[in-house]
């Protein structure tokens, strides 16, 4: 008996495996009393398993990592870089070397296997472009060069953290080696208490790392996932705000010294491209909102958001998605493959979250409170974002005082994208932005003081007066 | 540049403890001589020298504000007001007062691109403003005005802070200084003057969002409680009348029966008229932890109650 981490499905949690002779077993949301059962019954008849399963799949003995199970979420095919979670102990240095970690990697093959990947997630400073240039330039600076583990605020990072800390530090001991570093910051929001705590105890039991590495919890602030906000906080200012650019961290990075700053999920890749002889061609997607439990899936990039989607059950019918992370793009469509190409043509977001909006969520209200979260949230620094937030949730407000300017929205979410300070005002208006184009009826009922989803009506009747 | 690191030898002990709030910005300034090209004009530039240097050079037609730009003594670029965007072919729309140089680069003021962010920001800058120029003491001799003149802005599509709820009281409390936030324009100079050049350690940035203010590190609430020793190097590197001097606050106001400039705001911070004992910079008594595990911003969390618990956006009312 073994305890693991999850395995990012919540919606089938408490879950309990039994394994036995390449065949396992699958006990979803499991009571106590019936987990106790379950492995009695599995100390008295290990064959007989299968009894009362909700799922059971044949496997090669010794498989390391979570096979396939027809269990929604977990029924998506091969995890290859979430593998870990959920089928090893996630603080056993034993488990991850059984699974082929822990090996050497020439520095060399190292960077051969990171010229071509592509940072994920928007606290990743190689965001959607791949890691090569900036290794380059990190590694031709002055100064001993550091990596920062930038765990902070998404699902699938927190998740990797905390069940699969061994696949996260490989990679980022790689990534020192490759580019002659002997330090390894990992920060995380101090919301994620479990994966600051796993994380932490897997870096004590560590086998010879060749970078030191410490593990700093940050301030839960949704900014502070902002890769330069990340080394403020690394440093300790009391007060988080984004550093100016360029230059990068690659070159004056943490206390000045050239820094890597990659998620969890970046660094997961690194080390399974590093095993497995090349990048697993998936991506980690998070389905959250108007869903029964938030779920954490491993897809092909050439999957669509729809089979994502797939993966947890909608409160409802389903309306939309925001996709993204919170700033992402607001669609009708899910029939669009989750490559970071696909998804920005289509005007959404990489960050490997889609939140399901469901029938009777209104889209005006959504996109203006997620102005609202922006105009209160942002660290205050630069004035597109500062100020350009502010007017762009009154100018969604103005919507139902029966004032839409679609073209002035549409101006100054331009002008928040191309000349913000950081990523977070960037894309700050992209809900606004997609969501008129995805939703333009909506927005001119609003104006008419119509609410077609029935949530605005008070406020739009009382303005009819 | 504000909040020079603080943890290499080669600092004075001086600024130890200084917490200017604002980010340890990495150095801008270019490492070589290059030349660039600005609107067709090739122009040949100093090792550390940016964009601006060279739009400047050539005086374009555009005209390229700059506000928050000081450029002078140790004091910026904050780069913050982002009203001197221009686009060069390499890497897109940029801010001239903090892009470094290279060779090679080819630069337009008039691209669309940065013709509109240029004129966009600048009013995003007066939306926060209380454009009161009559009865202000900087009316005629501030870079704010000057850069809506240049810009021929008519109408600021934002318009203005008018609404006198928001209105933060002058601070009027010290005997040497008046500030009042609703003309600040968060360009971080004063912060700057008063940390790196006077090494005081009385000004920061303070807040986020629409709260961002300058504020005292000794947690004053006005500038007679705060460790302001009067040098009044903050007063002289303001570009708008949020820092003036007392005696002449109202020295370029027109004269209009019934209007002045603290009844513009309506409330005031008074002098308390208790004297002042010695002015010793008193420093941030503590700072985080070098690790930065005591870190923690000066709002709550954002999470709530979230039905997918992985966050919450409620942002408050809406609309
Ligand atoms: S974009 Fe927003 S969060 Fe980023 S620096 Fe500018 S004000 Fe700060
Ligand atoms: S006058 Fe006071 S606040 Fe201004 S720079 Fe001097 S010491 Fe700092
Ligand atoms: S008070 Fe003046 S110098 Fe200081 S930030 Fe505001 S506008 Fe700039
Ligand atoms: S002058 Fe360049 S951003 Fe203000």
């Amino acid at each position: 008996m073994a305890a693991v981490g999850s395995t990012g499905v919540g919606a089938v949690e408490p879950l309990v495996l039994v394994t036995h002779d390449g065949r396992t077993a699958a006990h979803a949301r499991c009571t106590p009393d019936r987990a106790a059962d379950v492995v009695a019954a599995a100390a008295d008849d290990p064959d007989g398993i299968a009894d009362g399963a909700d799922a059971v799949v044949e496997h090669e003995p010794g498989r390391p990592r979570l096979p396939a199970l027809d269990l929604s979420g977990l029924d998506a095919g091969d995890r290859r870089v979430l593998g870990a979670c959920g089928w090893r102990r996630p603080t056993e240095p034993a488990d991850h070397e059984a699974a082929g970690g822990f090996a050497e990697h020439e520095a060399t093959a190292v960077r051969d296997a990171a010229a071509d990947l592509r940072g994920r997630g928007w606290g990743d400073w190689c965001r959607d472009r791949p890691l090569g240039g900036t290794w380059d330039a990190a590694r031709a600076a002055d100064g001993d060069p550091c990596v920062v583990v930038n765990g902070h605020g998404n699902p699938a990072d927190a998740l990797l953290l905390a069940s699969a800390p061994f696949e996260v530090l490989e990679g980022a001991q790689a990534a020192a080696r490759a580019v002659g570093g002997d330090r390894v910051v990992v920060y995380a929001s101090s919301d994620d208490a479990r994966a600051v705590e796993a994380v932490r105890e897997a870096a004590e039991r560590y086998p010879d790392p060749a970078a030191s590495v410490d593990v700093v919890a940050g301030p839960p602030e949704y900014r502070a996932a902002e890769p330069t906000m990340a080394l403020e906080a690394i440093e300790g200012n009391h007060r988080l705000e984004a550093r100016l650019r360029p230059p990068g961290p690659e070159k004056e990075g943490l206390h000045g010294c050239p820094t890597l700053v990659h998620t969890p999920r970046t660094l997961a890749y690194l080390a399974v491209a590093l095993r497995e002889g090349g990048p697993a061609d998936t991506r980690a997607v998070t389905v959250t909102g108007d869903v029964d439990a938030p779920a954490t899936v491993e897809l092909p990039e050439s999957e669509t958001l729809a089979a994502a989607v797939d993966a947890a059950t909608v409160d409802g019918e389903f309306k939309a998605a925001c996709v993204g992370g919170r700033f992402g793009g607001v669609t009708r469509s899910l029939d669009v493959a989750h490559a970071p190409e696909d998804l920005a043509e289509a005007g959404l977001g990489t960050e490997g979250v889609v939140q399901v909006l469901a029938e009777d969520r209104c889209i005006v209200e959504f996109v203006g409170k997620r102005a609202q979260f922006a105009s209160e949230t942002n660290c205050g620094r630069c004035v597109p974002c500062r100020e350009g937030t502010t007017q762009l949730a009154e100018r969604l407000r103005d919507v139902y005082d029966r004032n839409y300017d679609a073209a002035g929205i549409e101006e100054l979410v331009r002008v928040m994208e191309r000349s913000s300070i950081c990523a977070f005002g960037e894309d700050a208006g992209r809900p606004a932005r997609t969501a008129m184009a995805a939703f333009e009826s909506e927005f001119e009922a609003h104006a008419r003081g119509r609410c077609p989803a029935g949530r605005c009506m008070e406020t739009t009747e009382g303005i009819a007066q | 540049m504000s909040s020079e690191r603080t943890d290499t030898a080669d600092v004075p002990p001086l600024t130890e403890g200084i917490a200017p709030g604002t980010a340890t910005d990495p150095d801008v300034s270019s490492d070589e001589p290059a030349t660039v090209t600005v609107d067709g004009i090739e122009v040949s530039l100093d090792a550390g020298d940016t964009l601006l240097d060279a739009v400047e050079a050539v005086e374009p037609d555009e005209s390229v504000p700059a506000l928050c730009s000081y450029d002078r003594q140790e004091i910026g670029p904050r780069s913050e007001c982002r009203t001197c965007m221009v686009e060069t072919d390499a890497y897109g729309v940029v801010p001239a007062c903090s892009f470094p140089v290279e060779d090679g680069m080819t630069v337009s003021t008039a691209a669309e691109a940065a013709a509109e962010a240029r004129d966009v920001n600048l009013d995003l800058v007066l939306s926060d403003h209380n454009l009161r120029c009559t009865t202000c003491g900087k009316n005629g001799r501030c870079e704010l005005q000057d850069a809506a003149i240049d810009q021929e802005v008519e109408e600021p599509r934002y318009g203005v802070l008018d609404d006198r709820e928001e209105y933060e009281p002058i601070d009027d409390s010290s005997s040497f200084i008046q500030i009042d936030r609703n003309k600040c324009i968060l360009c971080n100079r004063c912060v700057e003057a008063c940390n790196d050049v006077q090494v005081e350690g009385v000004l920061r940035m303070e807040g986020s969002g629409q709260d961002t203010r300058i504020g005292f590190q000794n947690d004053a609430a006005t500038m007679e409680e705060s460790t302001c020793v009067s040098c009044g190097h903050c007063v002289t590197v303001c570009p708008t009348g949020s820092l003036v001097e007392k005696g002449i606050e109202d020295a370029t106001t027109i004269p209009i029966p019934g209007f002045t400039q603290k009844n513009s705001v309506g409330k005031t911070y008074e002098n308390s008229g208790e004297t002042k004992g010695p002015m010793t910079p008193k420093k941030r008594p503590e700072r985080p932890d070098a690790d930065g595990e005591s870190a923690t911003a000066d709002e709550g969390s954002s999470a709530g109650d979230d039905p997918g618990g992985v966050w919450s956006d409620d942002g408050g009312d809406w609309p």
